[in-house]
């Protein structure tokens, strides 16, 4: 019996849990005009989390590529098709590896930096003393963190991506000699601008960025103002951002593709 | 103030670097890298069987591409597909009588319009018609002269069970589809060692519906395609009495190895290798 209540209020906890963000989300919505007044601190957030996570985005992107490129021509050679390699990379990497990995090494590098700021921001009383002197945090501190996440997630997934396609190139072509003509008119055979660039890049990374941003403010916002909540807090960014990157990723697929 | 412009600057930078990168995704590693500027204008080509061949397929005259097919759609009441060609208008020169083939690139790439130069005087107009055409001829098709057509398996009522034996069943299992001229008509139940006759027996289960297969009829297993699954293909006889359940198959040919036929011709030469296909009885290269 004892089990049964603990499972239900898991089940009401978590359903209260989504319940309040998307609550939080519509808060952070209607706020974002008034928001907008602090541009400067949206160009600032957005120089915080995109700008600042552009050299890891490169890096993995650069080796995501080139070790796609290097798995693939082996794989392809068992049946000589070792020409499809440039076609498998950009196909692979616009629907799925740029956009998955992008978001969730941006959970991993900006958002939790969002969680932890704004959960000392409320350890700290600065979030009080912005309510006292009647500035609205959510307009201040919230939307433009959720407005850079949004619009930092799909710059810096085409960066990864374009960075993987040459990574791929560089390990295809140059190393293991695959026809440098060959790889791009195949490439360009077969990707399509509005299925793989627009549905796969463009729409998958923005849904993505909105979700790690509105996780990392959420978690961040209501984390408990000691430093093991923050803790408990940045923890919970990262796993609830990778599941839902991961889960909604499926949905998007299903849908978009 | 100067902290602030660094990243005001910082931040611009990235957004350029951002969409840049887009629109080198956009452009270079896409279709529209491949698609054409110019005006074009459109012509019809009627083909008998297109095969793989798509939209924005591209359209070859001497391998260059000219243009890119439009639309596919079939006939109405004919059961011919109708081809629009969107050729550049910078090659308004293609003479009337050109033959409009459908070829594949490579071996398993994927298909195109070729377009042969006719020695008509006129040339062909925008909305034209080009009358000559050749349908596709994949490989599979050839080699399925020798392997058996391809086709897509059926919904199965009840069936019907008959065993055969084999030599050989190659890479045949449970499972695999049974099929008569091309269609496929059941399934294979069960692949299973003969211990006494050290040869295959295999068990097929016949949709009901095809309760009209003459008990003289052959079974061979075949390959689909170049790298396809097998299959086992029902060749019908002329006996005036049925297959029933439990019948046993006599006339059988085995999977025959693509490497073997391979080096049959390489071998002996091509005529050699057709006229011993042709001389067994049970092989569809007998048929054409």
């Amino acid at each position: 019996m004892n089990a049964r209540i603990g499972r239900d209020n898991i089940v009401t906890q978590s359903l209260g849990q989504i319940g309040n963000c998307g609550l939080f989300l519509l808060q952070i919505l209607a706020t974002i005009p008034r928001s907008l007044r602090h541009a400067r601190e949206t160009v600032r957030q957005l120089w915080f989390v995109g700008a600042m996570s552009l050299t890891i985005i490169m890096v993995c992107g650069l080796f995501v590529g080139m070790v796609l490129s290097l798995q693939l021509y082996h794989v392809l050679s068992i049946f000589g098709g070792t020409a499809a390699t440039g076609t498998v990379v950009a196909i692979s990497i616009y629907r799925e590896l740029g956009p998955v990995v992008t978001a969730l090494l941006f959970a991993g590098r900006a958002g939790t930096a969002i969680t932890a700021e704004i959960g000392l921001m409320r350890a700290t009383d600065q979030i009080a003393a912005m309510e006292l002197m009647a500035v609205d945090p959510l307009a201040y501190v919230v939307a433009p963190r959720f407005l850079a996440g949004l619009i930092a997630m799909p710059l810096l997934c085409c960066v990864f991506c374009a960075l993987g396609i040459f990574g791929g190139h560089l390990v295809g072509v140059s190393w293991l000699g695959i026809d440098n003509g060959t790889f791009w008119s195949n490439m360009t055979a077969t990707v399509d601008v509005w299925q793989d660039i627009i549905n796969g890049v463009i729409w998958k990374s923005l849904a993505f960025g909105a979700v790690v941003a509105l996780i990392a403010v959420y978690q961040g916002y209501t984390a408990p103002p000691t430093s093991e909540g923050v803790a408990y807090a940045t923890t919970r960014t990262v796993v609830a951002s990778s599941i839902a990157i991961l889960a909604l990723d499926f949905v998007l697929t299903a849908f978009l593709m | 103030m100067s902290q602030r412009k660094s990243y005001a600057v910082g931040t611009g930078l990235f957004i350029v670097l951002g969409f840049a990168a887009l629109a080198y995704l956009a452009t270079q590693t896409s279709s529209v890298a491949n698609r054409h500027q110019g005006a074009s204008y459109t012509v019809d080509a009627q083909f008998e069987n297109i095969g793989q061949l798509k939209e924005r397929a591209p359209v070859k005259i001497a391998g260059v591409r000219v243009g890119q097919v439009e639309s596919i759609a079939l006939e109405p009441g004919k059961s011919v597909a109708d081809v629009k060609l969107a050729i550049d208008k910078q090659y308004a020169t293609i003479p009337a009588d050109s033959v409009a083939t459908i070829f594949t690139s490579g071996l398993l790439g994927d298909q195109y319009v070729g377009i042969e130069y006719g020695h008509a005087k006129q040339y062909v107009a925008a909305g034209g018609k080009l009358g000559l055409t050749r349908s596709s001829q994949p490989l599979e098709e050839m080699l399925g002269k020798f392997f058996g057509a391809g086709g897509s398996a059926d919904a199965i009522g009840g069936s019907y069970e008959v065993t055969a034996h084999f030599s050989n069943v190659g890479s045949l299992s449970a499972g695999s589809p049974v099929k008569m001229a091309g269609v496929a008509i059941g399934r294979v139940l069960s692949v299973q060692a003969e211990p006494t006759k050290l040869d295959a027996v295999v068990t097929l289960a016949i949709d009901n519906r095809y309760n009209q297969i003459p008990d003289d009829s052959a079974a061979a297993v075949f390959t689909s395609g170049l790298i396809g699954s097998q299959y086992v293909a029902i060749q019908p006889g002329g006996s005036p009495d049925m297959l029933k359940n439990g019948d046993e198959m006599i006339l059988t040919q085995s999977a025959m190895q693509l490497e073997d036929l391979i080096g049959k011709f390489l071998v002996n030469g091509s005529g050699d290798g057709a006229k011993k296909d042709a001389g067994s009885s049970t092989t569809p290269a007998g048929k054409h």
